[in-house]
């Protein structure tokens, strides 16, 4: 059953309205995440949707196959899934006569950052009735096609502008004589508002709901809703035993609170750790008051409904606003459409505990019939998924724990053989260096990670030089227990304020409860032997064998943090993306 | 500014989980910052409200002289019985100095506050970024007039790098000082 107490200070805590503090781990603040959201999708089997994107289309060239008039065209969006089947996305309108159409209709994906999401886009000449129809309904074997193009979503994201062209192909790719046109998918986030606001609350003269203290106030601000009711945002954190708290700042998007008229209520309850708050007062403010509250200074009272019919009883207890800014969040496609690059390192464990390469049982083993070793899966699944954000597909991939041909053991050598390179092209280039590094290179050990780390920090490092717009991740496979824990962290504490992010993936049968100690996600920053602190949780560490049910893959968990890590830098570090301000032009134009 | 010297920046975030005498403290906290010359002292405002986990993301110049190795930061606490030092932390140059990272770049660092018998006692969150001398301006935008090079990339006056116009001079000859 678990334990029987109940985590009063977990329920103590801030929810929804988190400030992207350097300091702090996994503070996630993209405006269309809420913790509370993301668990509730993780518990019924979906993903969070990071962002939703609306595609956009025009053609050009087409193919005239209308006898008397010309084609009318309309375009079908599929997703290409895992098994290869085709699953519809959605369809553009019919536009008339035109081999040159621009569709007003968009199609809606949801881009998810920790997938290789396929799109195939079928154009299709409609030659049945259509008027007054809904496009869905179409029989598309009814109609004649047009031409095919297909591309993987990430592409069209990472380019400037989000727009991709793609040359049209006759089914299954056969491009023949024919010249069949070409097609140009546009992505726009649906979410256009990026406004967020920094408030600082405090009250005063409260009352007091505890017998032998103080109350334990704390805010909860909700959304009200067409259908009467609200919807809790957020709520602060608890201050203790105390009538006139000030709480930490709460930073709430556009997509919490709706629009600046939208009217809030702000609740304030007294904590009690049976769950039974007390609700001390409310009152009902949208963010433009609460701005003119901060601008004049002045507070207001909370009043509490009263058991006679309409009358509420107006408090002594007041709220007032101590801080309030607008600021600007750009979301993860802002940076990456902008120009950010993710670039991708790999290093792989080559300790004597993986077994024999030549054995079928050892870890490294590679499958004469293809199939991938846990190794090989981790740098594709990952490998497949980052390239697309990776400007030049130049990796570099190291190993560390072998002995290499001068007969030393190296913890930190270049995959690929070279003494002075480390870089390798495509995953292909990442694969092609293992299998040859495994032939060259004798498994020996102990498993230390500290001088790949530090390799990467260096590399995350003198990036900064020249921009600022390179985000480093960097990939360690590794089969067994670190031999010197601490070098390993005085390592990562010093990369922590590097754009850096560090996946660990365990494989094999070992007992990774040391690396989970790494991964500081019970909220105990890594400290180095110097007395440094982490700025940042940069460390993610998954077992493979941890297999779930359902579709999401191990390594896809460990993708899914990246965005939030990324966007959490850049925020802290005030850097927006490259082109924001003709963007922004753009966008109001 | 003196010669031989640098001038740094310390923004003084916050603190965690300070105590006295095993107690958590209940308010005016400060900070003092000085490097290990005893040069200068810097002081912050006193924080009132934040109890063990005071914030006042103030910041603080500091003259660093060429010679010294380390700044050391100490958080105190005014209590009835006069200032008492909560913990201090002694922050190595060579953690916002050198290595592979270029002048101006905003360290967010984190140190272990340890009492005066050595133990333990709570965290502290700064962020330190060393101005670039005047001379050598022309490859940083970290002062605040907006002379550019090249290009214009990001409005983001905060970072120093921001302009791909080659190894800036000023690094390399940097380095060539020694504390």
């Amino acid at each position: 059953m678990g334990g029987c107490f109940s985590d009063v200070r977990g329920g103590k805590d801030a929810v929804g309205g988190a400030l992207p503090r350097p300091t702090e781990p996994n503070a996630k603040n993209d405006g269309a995440h809420n913790d509370a959201i993301e668990f509730f999708y993780r518990e019924h089997g979906a993903y969070p949707l990071f962002t939703q994107l609306e595609l956009s289309f025009s053609a050009s060239k087409l193919l005239d196959l209308d006898v008397t008039s010309k084609s009318d065209p309309m375009v079908v969006v599929y997703l290409k899934k895992n098994d290869g089947k085709l699953e519809e996305l959605g369809r553009t309108e019919v536009i008339l006569n035109n081999l040159n159409p621009v569709w007003i209709q968009k199609v809606s994906v949801a881009y998810q950052f920790e997938m290789v999401q396929n799109l195939i886009f079928r154009v299709y000449d409609v030659d049945t009735q259509y008027h007054n129809v809904p496009v869905k309904t179409l029989n598309l074997r009814d109609q004649e096609f047009l031409g095919e193009g297909s591309c993987v979503l990430s592409e069209i994201v990472t380019k400037q502008n989000r727009s991709l062209t793609l040359t049209l192909k006759g089914k299954n790719g056969h491009g023949g004589l024919r010249n069949f046109g070409t097609l140009t998918v546009h992505a726009e986030e649906t979410i256009a508002s990026r406004s967020a606001v920094e408030i600082k609350f405090r009250c005063a003269h409260l009352d007091n709901k505890d017998l032998f203290s103080k109350s334990d106030p704390f805010l909860r601000i909700s959304r009200t809703v067409e259908t009467g009711g609200s919807i809790p945002i957020c709520k602060t954190e608890v201050v203790d035993n105390n009538l006139n708290p000030t709480w930490k700042p709460l930073c709430l998007s556009m997509q919490q609170f709706g629009s600046k008229d939208t009217p809030l209520v702000i609740e304030c309850f007294d904590f009690n750790s049976d769950g039974n708050h007390v609700l001390i007062g409310k009152l009902q403010k949208s963010v433009a008051d609460l701005e003119k509250l901060f601008k004049e200074k002045s507070g207001v009272n909370f009043f509490i409904p009263s058991s006679r019919a309409d009358h509420e009883k107006v408090l002594k207890g007041q709220l007032f606003v101590d801080q309030f800014c607008e600021k600007e969040q750009f979301s993860f496609v802002d940076y990456i459409s902008s120009g950010f690059e993710l670039n991708f390192m790999v290093a792989v464990d080559f300790t004597g505990s993986n077994g024999d390469p030549r054995k079928p049982e050892s870890l490294h083993h590679i499958d004469p019939y293809g199939r991938l070793n846990s190794y090989q899966q981790a740098i594709t699944e990952v490998g497949q998924v980052i390239q697309f954000y990776d400007a030049d597909k130049s990796f570099p991939a190291w190993g560390f724990g072998g002995r290499t041909a001068n007969g030393t053991v190296s913890h930190c050598f270049n995959l690929n053989g070279n003494a002075s390179e480390s870089e390798v092209v495509g995953v292909e280039g990442i694969m092609a260096a293992y299998a040859n590094a495994l032939r060259n290179v004798a498994l020996s050990g102990p498993t230390l990670f500290g001088q790949v780390v530090n390799r990467a920090a260096e590399i995350a490092a003198s990036s900064l030089s020249s921009n600022n717009n390179k985000y480093y991740v960097l990939l360690i496979i590794t089969d067994g227990i670190l031999t010197d824990l601490q070098e390993t962290k005085d390592a990562l504490v010093r990369a922590s304020n590097l754009p850096l992010s560090i996946l660990i993936v365990g494989v094999g049968n070992a007992d990774f409860k040391q690396m989970e100690i790494l991964d500081a996600d019970n909220g105990q920053r890594l400290e180095s032997s110097t007395g440094r602190i982490a700025t940042r949780d940069i460390v993610q560490f998954v077992p493979m064998r941890d297999v779930q049910s359902g579709q999401i893959s191990v390594v896809q968990g460990l993708l899914e943090e990246l965005p939030g890590q990324f966007l959490s830098y850049m925020r802290s570090m005030d850097i927006k993306p490259l082109t924001f301000n003709a963007a922004a032009q753009a966008s109001t134009a | 500014m003196a010669a031989n010297s640098r001038t740094l920046e310390i923004t003084v975030i916050s603190a965690e989980n300070l105590k006295l005498d095993r107690k958590p403290i209940k308010k005016n906290s400060s900070v003092t910052v000085r490097p290990d010359t005893n040069s200068q002292i810097c002081t912050t405002e006193m924080d009132t409200e934040g109890g063990a986990y005071p914030r006042w993301n103030e910041k603080l110049v500091l003259d660093l002289p060429a010679h010294s190795r380390s700044i050391t930061v100490e958080v105190q606490c005014k209590t009835s019985y006069g200032v008492r030092t909560v913990g201090t932390a002694t922050i190595p140059a060579s953690d916002f100095v050198g290595g592979y990272v270029p002048e101006g770049y905003l360290h967010f660092l984190s140190y272990r506050l340890r009492d005066n018998r050595g133990e333990r006692n709570g965290i502290i969150n700064i962020s330190v970024r060393m101005k670039v001398p005047e001379i050598y301006a022309c490859s940083s935008s970290t002062t605040s007039s907006h002379s550019r090079m090249g290009f214009p990339v990001a409005e983001n006056n905060n970072f120093g790098g921001g302009v791909a116009t080659g190894v800036p001079v000023w690094y390399g000859s940097y380095q060539k000082k020694h504390y």
